[in-house]
């Protein structure tokens, strides 16, 4: 007996050095954050003017939003390839809704039904049909990508309701509607997490499926609701990326936002397999994604090369997690 | 042959996470011997032969083969010396051939390095023969019935030209033909001087074909002897030992009502025709060897199994159980078996475990009040005595014994009125132990129906009112807690014998 617990904290021997490793531990994205900050503000000092701080908000929101409902998927054990396919065919019959009705909030209803549908279908197929949620996932991406370019004929379509541009180019007091609307949902995604049943519910079934259900948890429906709560953000990230120019491509809106979704994820520190993550862990590596990205704008690196910067930082990111 | 054994262990002493598993024991084995190595579950039977296999290092303690002394670091220098290990569960590949289960890890290359499959095949075929299996050596080892499956783990280890083979539980899924097919080939191996250890809980067929025995018990060696001059009652009385039904836990007193009756239960494959009460404040217990589907059989009842037929009641009302959730509407908990892989939340914390099945109770306007939740943890901290620092430290930093008081804090909380228990002391300390059956017994005190599944019989005799003994998938007898004897208990728990007319 006296030896079985030894393990577990002793007062006494947590001294600074194992304090330290705690505060790595626990906050290593925001640690990494807070040094390439630095790094980037002496690098070049354009960077922490304060509209190319706000600017860089503002080109993170969007994926943001996304990587938020990824955090949530991904906590829960799976992982979801459509967000960026959804985004568009959102886009495009909101859009149409839009042009149909003449309502925004017509427009702004379609496009949370569409996208919060794809994700049901998406828990569906996963928790009642036992697909892995790669493939799945990797099946709606294919499908929803090609009814978007079906409906659009593989071009844009335009709003002709000009008032729906307000939502993406008006501001409060120095913030970009998009920025308030992603810290928002950062809170919102944040207390679901952290302070309600389904939150606790998807960090179990993300650590140990067959214990969650052992433990009387309903996996199937918590499994479908994280699918439609990615969906459902994915609608609302789909409505900014509309509103901004009154128009959406059906072949080049949200492509590779899974990957700049699951990167920000992984290098927000949660874990692949589920279980252990932060949706605080994510806006950080939303933020180190975004000034990464404009760093390499400011210092004028080739566009081409800027995938290998990003590829380098979360092969990097990740072996650094694996060290605890 | 004592006097020049071929393989010696000697004062081998192993423990776990502190807990002594082996204490001092030592084993010997002549020159084409086949050797049966006794003793109930947790003995340390599996744990001796895990270090002859290399699998375990012993922290103290020789082996020697041949007089010489050899140190098995890995399983690979143990085949190297010879040995050879068939393991109870089935190590086969199922998506590969017969023949290339046969040879993985020793495939036949010829110059070149591709494989020699004809060979190899027939290897496989002249081998299989041998114990009288015709099977094609190129049909997908998925495809076959389990008894094939032993066959040819069996013959794996023949392949090998081993001078030692360990056989722990062979026969487990073998039909008495093949049984026997798997004796003569152990006889005739014997001949050409292989020894084997020959592991089992089936005394009579240890009595047929073994020529001595070693009996552990609680990690010690008991004794060791030629088998033809012991007849099987001694050998049991050996394995159990006199001591053993310490005093009972249990305190008789009256029982209320019927709350959980289950006729007729049956599920193919797993158990059939299951018929059991269970009163208010009774303890049932279900005891049997590995494979006799009470894991199963309580698994279906939770609603974690669906497939299964026949009629479950509570408070004589008759319900459908096909999710844990309908189980726990219903009154029912489980305290699962394998802590780790069912029970613990390894990522969740201490406390957020112990809340995990009844988030309703710490709920307000949907939001889980963590105070609520603390304070309560503090009350089942001090009701089960569970050592912890701090609770928000994650589960799995807890020692065994406290991680399952955690887990029965859980149902609690719940506050289910029948309680199944899957073998809730597995990988415990004896003191925690101790405290985890005082804590069951305080349950049936509060009236409330709890059943306790263990492979220990002297863990079910110690705490039930009643006792039903499974085998197979069935419930082979049922006996009153203070009348069983553990020799009964594992006659039928070892098929060797059955009631004849069901109870209930």
């Amino acid at each position: 007996m006296a030896n079985t617990n030894v393990k577990e904290y002793n007062p006494r021997v947590s001294t600074a050095k194992s304090r330290l490793t705690w505060l790595w531990s626990e906050y290593s994205v925001i640690i990494a954050f807070i040094i390439i900050f630095i790094a980037s503000s002496i690098m070049n000092p354009r960077f922490l003017d304060m509209n190319n701080q706000l600017n860089i908000l503002m080109q993170v929101s969007i994926i943001g939003i996304v990587a938020l409902g990824m955090t949530v998927v991904m906590l829960s054990g799976g992982i979801d390839l459509s967000v960026g396919s959804v985004l568009a065919l959102v886009g495009v019959i909101t859009v149409l809704a839009l042009n149909a009705s003449g309502s925004i909030l017509v427009g702004i209803f379609t496009a949370l039904v569409v996208g919060s549908f794809a994700g049901f279908l998406n828990g569906l197929m996963v928790a009642k049909g036992r697909i892995a949620s790669f493939i799945a996932t990797l099946g709606m991406m294919a499908a929803t990508r090609s009814i978007a370019l079906y409906i659009s004929e593989g071009g844009s379509v335009s709003g002709e309701v000009t008032g729906f541009t307000a939502i993406a180019n008006n501001d409060l007091w120095i913030f970009d509607y998009p920025v308030i609307i992603f810290f928002a949902m950062t809170a919102l995604v944040y207390i679901l997490m952290h302070k309600t049943r389904f939150g606790r519910y998807v960090y179990a079934l993300g650590s140990n499926e067959k214990a969650a259900m052992l433990s009387a948890i309903r996996v199937d429906r918590i499994k479908i609701a994280v699918y439609s709560l990615a969906g459902l953000l994915v609608s609302v990230a789909a409505i900014i990326e509309t509103s901004r120019l009154n128009s959406i491509s059906s072949s080049s809106s949200g492509v590779q936002y899974e990957l700049d979704a699951i990167a920000a994820v992984i290098i927000g520190g949660t874990r692949m397999t589920g279980g252990r993550g932060k949706i605080i862990g994510t806006l950080f590596g939303v933020l180190i994604l975004g000034i990464l990205n404009n760093m390499m704008n400011l210092m004028n690196v080739s566009p081409y090369l800027q995938g290998f910067v990003k590829g380098l930082i979360i092969i990097i990111a990740v072996v650094f997690q694996k060290r605890e | 042959m004592t006097q020049n054994p071929y393989i010696t262990m000697k004062n081998i002493k192993k423990s776990f996470n502190g807990v002594p598993v082996l204490k001092n024991v030592s084993l010997q084995i002549g020159k084409g011997e086949i050797h049966a190595l006794l003793g109930e579950n947790g003995a340390g039977k599996s744990t001796l032969m895990n270090i002859l296999g290399g699998v375990h290092q012993p922290d103290h303690g020789t082996i020697y083969i041949n007089d010489k002394e050899v140190k098995m670091t890995n399983p690979r220098i143990s085949q190297e010396q010879g040995i050879s290990f068939i393991h109870q569960e089935l190590n086969m590949v199922n998506d590969l051939k017969v023949y290339e289960n046969m040879f993985l890890g020793s495939e036949l290359r010829n110059k070149v390095g591709f494989l020699k499959v004809e060979e190899m095949c027939q290897q496989t075929t002249e081998i299989l023969s041998k114990l009288g299996v015709d099977i094609d050596p190129k049909e997908y080892v998925r495809n076959l019935a389990t008894s094939y499956k032993q066959l040819i783990e069996i013959s794996k280890a023949l392949l090998h030209k081993s001078t030692i083979i360990i056989m722990d539980e062979p026969t487990t899924s073998l039909a008495e033909h093949e049984v026997n097919r798997l004796f003569e080939l152990m006889k005739n191996l014997k001949k050409s001087g292989i020894s084997i250890i020959y592991i089992s809980h089936k005394l009579k067929e240890i009595k047929e074909v073994c020529d001595r025995y070693t009996v552990l018990r609680d990690g010690e060696l008991i004794q060791a002897g030629d088998m033809e001059q012991e007849d099987i009652e001694t050998i049991t009385k050996l394995m159990v030992g006199k001591s053993i039904s310490q005093n009972r836990f249990v305190h008789e007193h009256a029982f209320g009502p019927v709350l959980l009756e289950v006729n007729n239960l049956s599920s193919q494959g797993l158990f059939k025709d299951i018929h059991f009460q269970v009163k208010k404040g009774e303890i049932v217990g279900f005891t049997g060897l590995a494979g006799d589907g009470r894991t199963e059989l309580f698994e279906s009842l939770f609603g974690y199994r669906k497939k299964y037929t026949g009629e479950i009641k509570i408070n004589d009302q008759l319900i459908k159980i096909d999710h844990p959730r309908k189980a726990v509407e219903a009154g029912i908990g489980l305290v699962p078996k394998d802590r780790k892989e069912n029970a613990i939340i390894k990522d969740l914390s201490v406390i957020h475990n112990m809340s995990l099945s009844s988030i309703g109770n710490f709920e307000k306007t949907g939001f889980i009040q963590e105070n609520v939740e603390r304070e309560k943890f503090q009350y089942y901290k001090e009701l089960l005595n569970i050592k912890v620092h701090n609770p928000r430290i994650t589960i799995d930093k807890l020692s065994g014994g406290n991680q399952q008081k955690v887990i029965i804090a859980k149902w609690l909380e719940v506050g289910a009125d029948i309680l199944i228990f899957d073998n809730p002391t597995q990988g415990i300390d004896v003191g925690a132990k101790q405290e985890i059956y005082q804590q069951i017994v305080a349950l049936a005190g509060q009236g409330k129906s709890v059943i306790i599944l263990s492979s220990e019989a002297p863990e079910v005799m110690r705490i039930c009112h009643t006792i039903n003994v499974m085998y197979q998938g069935e419930i082979t007898a049922r006996f009153d807690g203070e009348e069983a004897t553990e020799e009964e208990i594992m006659q039928y728990a070892t098929g060797s014998k059955r009631e004849a007319t069901q109870i209930g």
